[in-house]
């Protein structure tokens, strides 16, 4: 006789094989969520419309974007460890189909992919399209079940977490309640800082807080990852338009202020990384609330083209006490000695090498020049807020004349202009189209487009500019880091 | 072992799509260029389709691509078309 189980649909309520064969016979294919030939399975079923129950171990996200991949829209049950179900059927290796007749006795069973086989058991054609045969994997089932229950109990599993979906890709550490709540600091969890694009999930302060130690923050950290959010959130960001677009802009933190050193974070030597665990995790802790919070996981509702290496996260501290003018947050009319964040939305930096350069005008005609490619080559004015960060050695040089950062600016602007004549070819704005050939156009619409900071390593002369997102009208959003709450 | 989550519950809960019509004739569609690139000559294009298959076609806009539609157009959409065709671009 056929075991009995109920299990959760990915689709709606749970399903048991009771509720399966009260409609007659059964067909169910046991799959796991990382096995090729399940995939191969799914895809040839789907596409013969083919009337078979599919029991997939793993946890229902998992089930669900097997689903969404293969194009299967059949009944999807999710099954997680430790596979109890799929113990009971003795299944050894994935794809099994076991045919259930509807008295519940096992008629037939198929392991692996055999197209003549499957044809037979589940009455469809699924002939005609190579391979007819394929072998598949190992089964989740016949793992160590005790080994299984083991790491789940110590909830220190990175796997679980792969299991979960909780990830960007790379491990993440397990969100227990005690991680959760040392993170939340005794802040109230039930905070509700917003909705969080593109999926609108509620960023509470716990769910924030969960993110924080999925992505390997410290509790020190929290504050600024609750700022950041704070920012991300407002409206004017357009956060929505970032998450979504096949842009492959993610979000970028700017730290100031005391806060920087509280949370041990690095605005010197690889100031962009990697190697610091307070930038690393923050950027990853804010990228993971889009991502799961909001949804906006790539390949699902972010549908970036390529994405980039800097989604993974983004934050940067600006060197204050190196930097020969004003922070970033007092330009943007916070007070000195007060700690904020600045989120950008924009993609990987691009370094612009620049050792030559002796005075202040030839180094920011280098350095704006390096950037005039950003978005398209001939995409002028960009349109869109740009980050420079400044190295040690380049501050030095352009403040040596007595420059400002408002000078600094003005300088880049200055020069990155070209006649529209030569801009008039592949992708170029209604600006330049209705232009007279001779007419200058800026890269920037203005001066105040162009956003400065100083970071780095004080040998080298190297510089990067990020490279922002384009036409989603978003502005920088400044938000104050309180470390008392 | 139990984890907190970092998703929530009630934005996860699936909606079900509307049943597919089994005809256009007599239908009014609403067709929502979304303002981006050349989505006005797609959606052109899908308006005379639809209009040979019997149907009746309202046009709207969202003013900015890269912002949801507001709740008061989705609202008025949803109260005058039966179906609805949002138009990208490029």
């Amino acid at each position: 006789m056929a075991p009995a189980f109920t299990l959760p649909s990915t689709t709606g309520a749970p399903v048991a094989l009771a509720d399966l064969l009260a409609a007659g016979s059964a067909v169910v294919m046991f799959v796991t969520d990382d096995c090729p030939t399940c995939e191969l399975a799914l895809r040839r079923l789907a596409a013969a419309d083919a009337e078979v129950t599919v029991v997939c171990e793993a946890p229902a996200a998992a089930a669900s974007r097997l689903a969404a991949r293969t194009g299967f829209r059949g009944r999807m049950l999710s099954e997680p460890a430790p596979y109890e179900t799929s113990r009971a059927y003795g299944i050894e290796a994935v794809p099994t189909t076991v045919a259930i007749a509807p008295g519940g006795d096992v008629t037939g069973t198929v392991v692996g992919w055999d197209a003549a086989a499957l044809s037979g058991l589940a009455g469809v054609d699924l002939d005609g399209e190579a391979p007819a045969r394929k072998p598949g994997c190992a089964a989740k089932s016949t793992y160590d079940a005790a080994q299984l229950a083991a790491d789940a109990e110590a909830g220190d599993d990175p796997e679980a977490m792969f299991e979960l979906g909780w990830t960007d890709g790379l491990p993440t550490v397990a969100p227990t309640p005690e991680r959760v709540a040392a993170m939340l600091g005794g802040r109230d969890r039930a905070v509700a800082l917003g909705p969080v694009p593109p999926g609108m999930g509620e960023a509470t302060l716990e769910r924030v807080a969960a993110c924080a130690v999925l992505a390997g923050c410290r509790p020190q950290h929290f504050a600024v990852v609750e700022a950041a959010v704070r920012a991300m959130l407002v409206p004017g960001f357009n956060l929505h338009g970032q998450a979504v677009t096949t842009q492959p802009a993610g979000q970028i933190a700017v730290v100031n202020g005391p806060v920087r050193a509280a949370a041990g974070l690095n605005s010197r030597m690889g100031a962009l990384g990697p190697g610091t665990r307070a930038n690393a995790t923050i950027g990853r802790a804010l990228r993971l609330v889009v991502a799961l919070t909001g949804e906006g996981m790539p390949g699902r509702l972010d549908r970036s083209t390529l994405g980039q290496a800097g989604k993974v996260g983004t934050c940067i501290a600006e060197d204050e006490e190196r930097s020969p003018w004003p922070p970033l947050h007092v330009e943007r009319g916070l007070a000195a000695g007060t700690s904020a964040v600045t989120l950008l939305a924009g993609d990987a930096p691009l370094s612009i090498s620049e050792h030559r350069s002796r005075t202040p005008e030839e180094l920011a005609a280098a350095l704006g020049w390096g950037a005039a490619t950003l978005w398209s080559p001939n995409w002028w004015p960009i349109g869109a807020a740009t980050l420079f960060v400044i190295c040690p050695e380049h501050a030095d040089t352009l403040a040596a004349g007595g420059w400002s950062k408002a000078d600094v600016r003005h300088a880049i602007w200055e020069a990155v202009q070209r006649p529209a004549g030569e801009l008039r070819r592949g992708e170029f704005t209604d600006r330049v189209g209705e232009a007279a050939d001779d007419d200058l156009v800026p890269k920037w619409d203005s001066p105040d487009d162009i956003l400065l900071i100083v970071a780095g390593g004080e040998a080298g002369r190297f510089s990067a500019v990020f490279g922002p997102c384009v036409g989603m009208d978003w502005s920088p959003v400044t938000q104050e880091v309180r470390c008392d709450t | 072992m139990r984890y907190v989550s970092p998703y929530d519950p009630a934005a996860r809960t699936p909606v079900a799509a509307a049943p597919r019509p089994e005809s256009l004739a007599g239908r009014t569609v609403a067709l929502l260029d979304i303002s981006k690139n050349r989505g006005a000559e797609f959606l052109d294009r899908i308006e005379r389709h639809l209009r040979e298959r019997g149907a009746e076609v309202e046009r709207y806009a969202k003013p900015l691509f890269s912002r949801p539609a507001a709740g008061e157009l989705v609202e008025r959409i949803a109260a005058r078309a039966g179906l609805a065709v949002e138009g990208l671009a490029d």
